[in-house]
């Protein structure tokens, strides 16, 4: 309950914009992760969408990352397509894990290797600095 | 970042706007341009009024359901109040920044502005625009619940007369295994599919299709059809309930008139996506749909909950026809990772504090 009331009690600072699912109740703020790889396939699928991405550690193993993006619907209206991330892109991904530890994280944008910034509409807490960089 | 090519959408909205009638009290220059011109709403081959179309909520984004109380009973927003809702609208990339509330969820920019409206709040009675106090039936409920939960809403829940939405974010941190039936992409009830968000929403789309004896209301998000007779039969009996209630409509004049019952209680509130205290079994609502002009379709919604409200209470607003809007599909139940994701989170975090427990000992 301690752990609950501490979370409980950010948020009601933050007073949200109303995400869809909660930020702090599926990513741990207290761990940035970045992701950098090559894109193995892109879920359309709601609530949201989700990017893979393979990253290589210097020991050359392979992990396959899960990213989460906005909902289909507003990347489709924003004039995201199927062509703006194809497999096998080289990504960077800044983001949170998920609270599991598994190998998921969050994202408001994606950045390309030619500094290109794309917005994938993920939650972050973040969001406000990555929006001041590009 | 890279630069999207101009969103269609936004175009085709600005325009369908444009061509849009404004509600009572506001005034527009295509309804200058319309005075005089005398407008017969159309009707289907079969001779029911037609309301067909894609009617999305898209110009609501920004209004509040419930009025800010230092408005009082003024319903409309002043031209420098307007004014600052319009420039807030507009703003995109770094100009958005600043704008308080964007540091969880999608920016603020990336929701689907339409022309925004001059009403300060989407309930329009009581005059004051905001929630009639809940009985003292639902307090007890709902202090039971905060009880059950650890939560301290009382307070809130006697000031604003229902709890806001975002107690269901705070309950998703604090009891994970009570996540909400939107949270699990199950529903968002009648009067959640409908309005627009607070502060912010997406995937907006409502769209009428009418066949004889028939209208069927699709609502985007959470991909909700409402299928509702109007061949004059009664309501299923008492018995069976649902989260969307059994609706049954008739039609008065130009209006189509739609009764809800049969709803199953104690689920899903009448905020945004469902949020907020829950109604009662005893739930009725009455929508209206008026086509207002060729281009608007009024909206308005009595909500009468005796168990949980004290009085009943009104929303009104005009939606406007956007034939170019198209329904993304929202079936999220399938593919909601971010619940397994939040399951999952509570368990390691259960399980950590546990060895931490066996550690100590």
């Amino acid at each position: 309950m301690g752990f609950g009331a501490l979370c409980a009690g950010v948020l009601l600072i933050a007073l949200p914009l109303r995400a869809h699912h909660s930020f702090a109740a599926e990513f741990d703020g207290n761990k940035p992760v970045r992701i950098e790889g090559k894109v193995t396939e892109m879920e359309w699928i709601n609530p949201h969408a989700w990017i893979h991405i393979d990253v290589v550690d210097p020991d050359g193993k392979v992990t396959n990352w899960m990213v989460e993006c906005g909902p289909p619907g507003i990347l489709i209206r924003r004039g995201f397509t199927k062509k703006s991330l194809e497999v096998g892109t080289e990504v960077i991904a800044q983001g949170y894990q998920a609270k599991s530890g598994s190998f998921r994280a969050n994202a408001s944008s994606i950045t390309f290797k030619d500094g290109r910034r794309l917005f994938v509409g993920g939650s972050n807490p973040d969001l406000q600095e990555n929006q001041g960089k590009h | 970042m890279i630069r999207m090519p101009a969103p269609k959408f936004a175009i085709l909205v600005a325009v369908a706007s444009a061509m849009a009638i404004f509600s009572p009290g506001q005034s527009r220059p295509s309804a200058a341009l319309n005075a005089g011109k005398a407008w017969t709403p159309p009707k289907t081959s079969w001779g029911d009024p037609d309301l067909q179309g894609m009617w999305p909520g898209t110009d609501l984004l920004g209004t509040p359901l419930q009025r800010d109380p230092k408005l009082g009973t003024r319903a409309l927003l002043n031209d420098d109040e307007y004014t600052q809702k319009e420039a807030r609208a507009k703003l995109v990339g770094d100009d958005a920044k600043d704008l308080p509330g964007v540091n969880i969820g999608s920016p603020i920019w990336w929701l689907e502005y339409g022309k925004p409206t001059r009403q300060a709040s989407l309930i329009v009675d009581p005059p004051d625009g905001r929630i009639p106090p809940l009985t003292p039936e639902a307090i007890k409920l709902g202090e039971a619940r905060d009880a059950k939960f650890h939560l301290t809403y009382g307070v809130e829940r006697k000031v604003h007369g229902s709890n806001e939405s975002w107690i269901d974010d705070v309950l998703a941190l604090v009891e994970p295994y009570e996540s909400n039936l939107y949270d699990r992409c199950i529903s968002r009830g009648v009067i959640g599919s409908i309005l627009p968000g607070e502060p912010g929403g997406y995937n907006l789309g409502n769209q009428i299709i009418q066949a004889p004896g028939l209208v069927v209301i699709r609502y985007e998000m959470i991909h909700e059809t409402r299928v509702i007779p109007v061949d004059g039969r009664p309501h299923v009996g008492s018995g069976v309930r649902s989260y969307m209630g059994d609706p049954v409509g008739h039609w008065e004049g130009s209006t189509l008139v739609v009764e809800t019952t049969n709803f199953l209680g104690g689920k899903l509130g009448l905020l945004s996506n469902g949020g907020g205290t829950p109604y009662s079994d005893d739930l009725v609502l009455t929508e209206r749909f008026t086509r207002g002009s060729e281009h608007t379709l009024n909206y308005e919604a009595i909500i009468n909950d005796p168990k949980t409200y004290t009085k009943p209470w009104k929303i009104a607003f005009p939606l406007h026809l956007n034939p170019n809007y198209q329904m993304v599909e929202y079936a999220c139940h399938e593919g909601n990772y971010a619940l397994e994701d939040i399951l999952r989170g509570v368990y390691a975090e259960q399980t950590a504090a546990e060895s931490a427990g066996k550690a100590a000992k």
